[in-house]
């Protein structure tokens, strides 16, 4: 038999070394073996290394765990027992499981004997002690009291009594203000001392005569005279026992609570809450309804607001370009790519158009020839073409530059993208009609009907298309401005009225405000008539009209126009100042306005800032028409 | 995995209990409530009326105090006042009401045990007894809680642990308060406790399981009260309606609504006690209670408006005596319990006067929190348990609820009733039977040696 050692001799293992294996073998062993109890196998291998996370349990049964039968029944014994918190040892009995005898192999007289056995154990159960607790109280000697805690007030009896029964109701001070009856206690004790006197034949008029010496001070004792006695007690003891400089935060701060404690106050506190407590069913009504009120004026103050921003940020926004916008995103799907694919195509060709054919393939070349004219291929192909072909001529068709006149003359644009298909330019016209909301639809084709612009633009060349869509947009931020200026304008009349209510002199102001408010919408109104009307003649007609000079700039710049208009209305308005410098287009400014209007109720103001808006407002119609005219012209 | 059965011990701490045996008895006017302490409800329900008649023995339990036997003075130990009157008769009353439903074989010989004793004692039996003395004690074995009314007298409290050390041997005791184990009953330390019994309603305030002894009220009107306005509406009725109870009847006929009664009456060779007649009547009358009488849920007073007519025109609900006489019972069913809420609802005559405008309920709960610390109050209108058997009036609770709102309208007041019967007239057993199986609860015990070496006061200082 070949011992371990000779074949390790055999192999040309060096000697000896035999431990290290065989441990690292044990170990690996015991950590197999370990199993989770419960588990299957197969479960438990695909838990790896580690055990899980949360204790897996195999709930072997789901129902009522089986009575176990095994051997006779457990017996039971009314065990007596004492409570360690008890001074007086109270032996009581409860239930408790019979001890089981410790070896169960003895013959039937020794168990019987130890049946009995154990029932004169007396258990000592400390397991409620832990719910006998005692208050801390601050405790005080004669010396202390005489030098530091004497009271006018408060007798030493007293004080006594009062530390008494804060600890028996563990500073419960509403139950301690109930059953204080120091004045019930002293009573008592005075008819009792009366009665032994008279008993002992003492004459009344020495009985009555230590009377006045010692009055006791009979008054009932409020909760709050209870608690400032015991506190002042209680703060003064504890700056006897650590000075102010030393004590910690916590000390400080229950120091500081302590010997503040305010009776006068403490006591108005509590009579505001009784009054509060004692309110009738109205009083409450009523301030239910103003918190309700309270609420919703928040939520539509807060929708309001967030109204308003939305207005502003569509103001302010620039176009959005929905393709790049979308981002990659927009490119999921195969024919989203394959647009992609045709418009990147587009761009490459449009750009070596501009470039003059230079036919120097790009990083990211994409054009039909680069792709046919493989290195392989584009030799013969070339050879092929250059036989047919002029050799001057290159591969492409010719670019012929046109100059800008020329391509306005006939007509040619350029585009980065084009959609497969036949379009009308009519539709395109159509389609900007449409607005999200049936109702703002309609709005913008009054506002287009006013400005004479009919329903069918008979030529809508691009460039009509494109005044026509600037057009509309206008007239989208013109619908929005007048709404928002309806509501400031109904905010501004609640509020006058409100004023006006407040100041007594209602009748009469609000009135003439409300007057004045209409005829300077009249006025608008009967402005913007005449506007509409000079349309539909000769364009050049506008420029009669107030602070029309530079019109014919064109619509660029009516927006701006508008609001140096603005300015010359409201000349007295504070909030100019912001407009002239800061706001080159109209839109912000004017709501810029709008919005430090609101801080500043006034009506007059208000009124002629709608004034102003009007006027804008007709003023940017005015403006655009005519361009539009002259772009159909 | 360990899924409790019968078999298993319930886990140490797990409901803190720790159970003694403790016996819990709970008096009231109209029932004695005792029991175990750990159950859910009390073993022993037996009437706190007793029987005495020309010879002088007490008669206890439900079958002695309703068999129309002469010369039987039915009475009870309660005084007008809501504090035990009669010492004697209500020792042997609860003894009664303890021994002969839990402790039985304890109770010893019933030649000797005290309750069957011959008028005369001769000398040689008194000898006799003090051999066997220790083991007459019929309660050695368990501590004993009582429940007393939250109005107590000091003097009443001391008789009570005098009876239960001196008489029972108990070996320890504790009294408290109905209105703390009502509180308990319902799960809280801190509340208001609203208690319609039979002879008494009272209102106790309590604060983390100790009464607030200034907002301690009561008031008579409670179920006995509505009682007397039944028979009075009765009298008044034209024609009268009678009152004929069971016993008198042998056998009836139906007649038809508001007909007189077509009964055989029974004949009697020595007629009953008029206490026993009126002590039957009162049992008509509570089936009446459940029955028949509503109280008016509110909005509003029933006298307030066209509540009365409102009243009128619902259906009304029909009665039947023993006797046969049956009618149906329209507004009168509101009438007879406005008195609890509305004192000038109350119906009156020479004999019962018009009631006290402050005994009314709501009257008493307003009392009741004003003798309370101010900060305390919402907590306390928060927590309004109700308890008493007559507070089962049906639509009590809406009534009530609608009043306290009424007077209490800013803060957040939520009546707690139990649903289950059992648990609204047994409140304070429940209580007290929650109370005496804490294990905590066993270092409050008032033992025998703490009682021999300070006396009776000593319940003074430890039941507060």
């Amino acid at each position: 038999m070949a011992s371990n050692r000779d074949v390790r001799d055999m192999l040309g293992l060096p000697v000896g070394e035999v431990a290290p294996p065989l441990a690292s073998k044990k170990s690996k062993k015991g950590g197999q073996t370990k199993r989770i109890q419960g588990v299957a196998r197969e479960v438990a291998a695909l838990y790896g290394e580690r055990p899980p996370p949360v204790a897996v349990y195999e709930e072997k049964k789901a129902y009522r765990a089986k009575r176990q039968s095994t051997g006779p029944a457990k017996k039971w014994i009314r065990q007596p027992f004492t409570n360690p918190a008890r001074a007086d040892g109270l032996v009581l009995k409860h239930w408790r499981r019979k001890p089981t005898a410790a070896p169960p192999l003895q013959d039937g007289d020794d168990a019987a004997m130890q049946d009995s056995e154990p029932t004169d154990t007396l258990e000592n159960c400390a397991d409620y002690v832990k719910y006998n607790i005692t208050v801390d109280m601050p405790d005080f000697t004669d010396e202390e009291y005489d030098a530091h805690l004497r009271s006018d007030d408060w007798s030493r009896e007293e004080t006594d009594y009062l530390f008494g029964i804060v600890k028996d109701y563990s500073y419960r001070w509403a139950v301690v203000w109930d059953r204080y009856e120091w004045q019930a206690l002293k009573r008592r004790e005075r008819e009792l001392a009366q009665a032994t006197k008279q008993e002992n034949g003492e004459d009344e008029a020495n009985a009555l005569a230590t009377m006045p010496f010692a009055p006791p001070r009979d008054k009932e004792r409020s909760l709050e005279e209870m608690k400032a006695r015991f506190y002042d007690i209680s703060a003064k003891l504890m700056k006897l026992r650590i000075p102010e400089v030393q004590m910690d935060a916590d000390q400080y701060g229950l120091y500081e609570t302590l010997s503040k404690f305010d009776p006068v106050m403490e006591r108005n506190r509590k009579m505001l809450a009784t009054a509060l407590m004692n309110r009738n069913m109205d009083e409450v009504k009523e301030e239910e309804f103003l918190l309700t009120e309270l609420q919703r004026i928040n939520m539509a103050a807060v929708r309001l607001d967030a109204e308003r921003d939305e207005l502003r940020a569509r103001l302010d926004a620039p176009q959005a370009n929905t393709s790049t916008a979308a981002g990659l995103q927009s490119f999921t799907s195969s024919t989203a790519l394959q647009a992609l694919f045709q418009q990147l195509f587009q761009q490459d060709r449009s750009k070596k158009r501009s470039s003059g054919g230079s036919n120097a393939p790009g990083r990211l070349s994409l054009s039909a020839n680069d792709m046919i004219n493989t290195p392989s291929a584009s030799n013969s192909a070339n050879r092929r073409t250059s036989m047919a072909l002029p050799a001057a001529a290159p591969s492409q068709t010719p670019i012929k530059t046109l100059s800008p006149h020329q391509e306005h003359r006939f007509n040619v644009s350029t585009h980065d993208r084009l959609t497969s298909g036949v379009t009308f330019g009519s539709d395109k016209l159509l389609k900007m009609r449409q607005a999200k909301s049936n109702v703002q639809t309609q709005k913008i084709a009054s506002a287009l009907q006013e400005l004479g612009v009919p329903e069918i633009i008979p030529i809508p060349t691009s460039k009509v298309a494109d005044v026509f869509e600037q057009l509309v947009a206008k007239v989208g931020r013109l619908l929005d401005v007048r709404k928002v200026k309806e509501k400031e304008m109904g905010e501004c009349r609640v509020l006058a009225r409100m004023k006006a209510a407040r100041d007594g002199t209602a009748p009469a102001t609000s009135g003439g405000v409300k007057q004045e408010g209409e005829s300077s919408t009249d006025a608008d109104r009967k402005e913007g008539g005449g506007d509409n009307d000079t349309p539909m003649g000769d364009s050049n007609e506008d420029q009669d009209d107030d602070a029309e000079g530079e019109d014919d700039t064109g619509a660029q710049n009516t927006p701006a126009n508008a609001d140096r208009d603005n300015d010359d209305d409201d000349d007295d308005d504070d909030a100019e100042g912001e407009d002239d410098t800061g706001a080159q287009n109209s839109p912000t400014g004017d709501v810029d306005a709008e919005g430090e209007d609101e801080s500043a109720a006034q009506t007059s103001r208000a009124t002629s800032l709608g004034h102003g808006h009007k006027r804008s407002a007709s003023e940017l119609s005015e403006g655009s028409a005519p361009s539009e005219k002259r772009a159909r012209k | 995995m360990n899924i409790p059965n019968s078999s298993t011990a319930p886990a140490a701490g797990e409901y803190a209990g720790d159970e003694v045996s403790a016996i819990v008895l709970d008096p009231g006017y109209s029932t004695t409530r005792a029991g175990f302490a750990g159950e859910d409800v009390p073993k022993s329900v037996c009437p706190s009326f007793y029987g005495q008649s020309d010879n002088d023995s007490y008669l206890f339990g439900e079958n002695a105090i309703h068999s129309p036997v002469g010369n039987l003075n039915i009475k009870n130990y309660w005084g007008a006042d809501g504090i035990v009157e009669d010492w004697d008769a209500a020792t042997k009353l609860w003894e009664y009401s303890i021994t002969s439903r839990l402790t039985g074989a304890k109770a010893g010989d019933p030649t000797k045990n005290g309750l069957n004793d011959p008028p005369a004692n001769g000398e040689s039996m008194d000898v006799e007894m003090e051999g066997v003395e220790n083991n007459e004690k019929p309660m050695e074995d368990s501590p004993l809680l009582m429940t007393e009314p939250g109005w107590n007298s000091a003097k009443a409290r001391e008789k009570y642990i005098e009876m239960a050390m001196e008489d029972w041997g108990v070996p320890a005791f504790f009294l408290q308060k109905t209105g703390v184990l009502a509180a308990f009953a319902s799960g809280k330390a801190s509340g208001i406790i609203i208690d319609v019994g039979a002879s008494h309603t009272s209102v106790t305030p309590v604060l983390d399981g100790m009464v607030l002894r200034k907002g301690v009220q009561k008031s008579p009107l409670a179920g006995n009260f509505v009682s007397q306005q039944i028979r009075q509406t009765f009298k008044t009725a034209t024609p009268e309606i009678p009152l004929t109870p069971h016993y008198l009847v042998k056998s009836k006929t139906q007649v038809d609504a508001g007909a007189p009664a077509n009964a055989i009456y029974k004949t009697f060779p020595v007629e009953p006690s008029a206490s026993f007649r009126a002590n039957e009547e009162e049992r008509v009358l509570t089936e009446f209670k459940e029955s028949v009488v509503e109280v008016w849920p509110g909005p509003g007073r029933f006298n307030n408006g066209t509540n009365e007519e409102i009243a009128k025109n619902a259906p009304g609900r029909p009665f039947e005596m023993p006797d046969g006489w049956n009618n149906i019972f329209g507004s009168e069913r509101f009438r007879v319990a406005e008195g609890l809420f509305d004192a000038s609802a109350a119906l009156t005559s020479e004999a019962n006067a018009r009631p006290k405008d402050e005994w009314t309920i709501p009257r008493l709960v307003q009392a009741a929190v004003s003798h309370v610390d101010a900060d305390q109050r919402p907590l306390l209108l928060a927590n309004i348990v109700v308890t008493g058997g007559s507070t089962l009036l049906h639509k009590f609770n809406d009534r009530l609820n609608f009043e306290i709102n009424a007077i209490y309208p800013s803060t957040r007041n939520k009546l707690i009733a139990p649903g289950s019967v059992v648990e609204r007239k047994y409140a304070a057993w429940i209580g007290g039977s929650i109370l005496a199986s804490l294990g905590s609860f066993h270092q409050l015990w008032i033992s025998k040696k703490e009682y021999e070496e300070h006396g009776a006061s000593i319940v003074e200082k430890r039941c507060r």
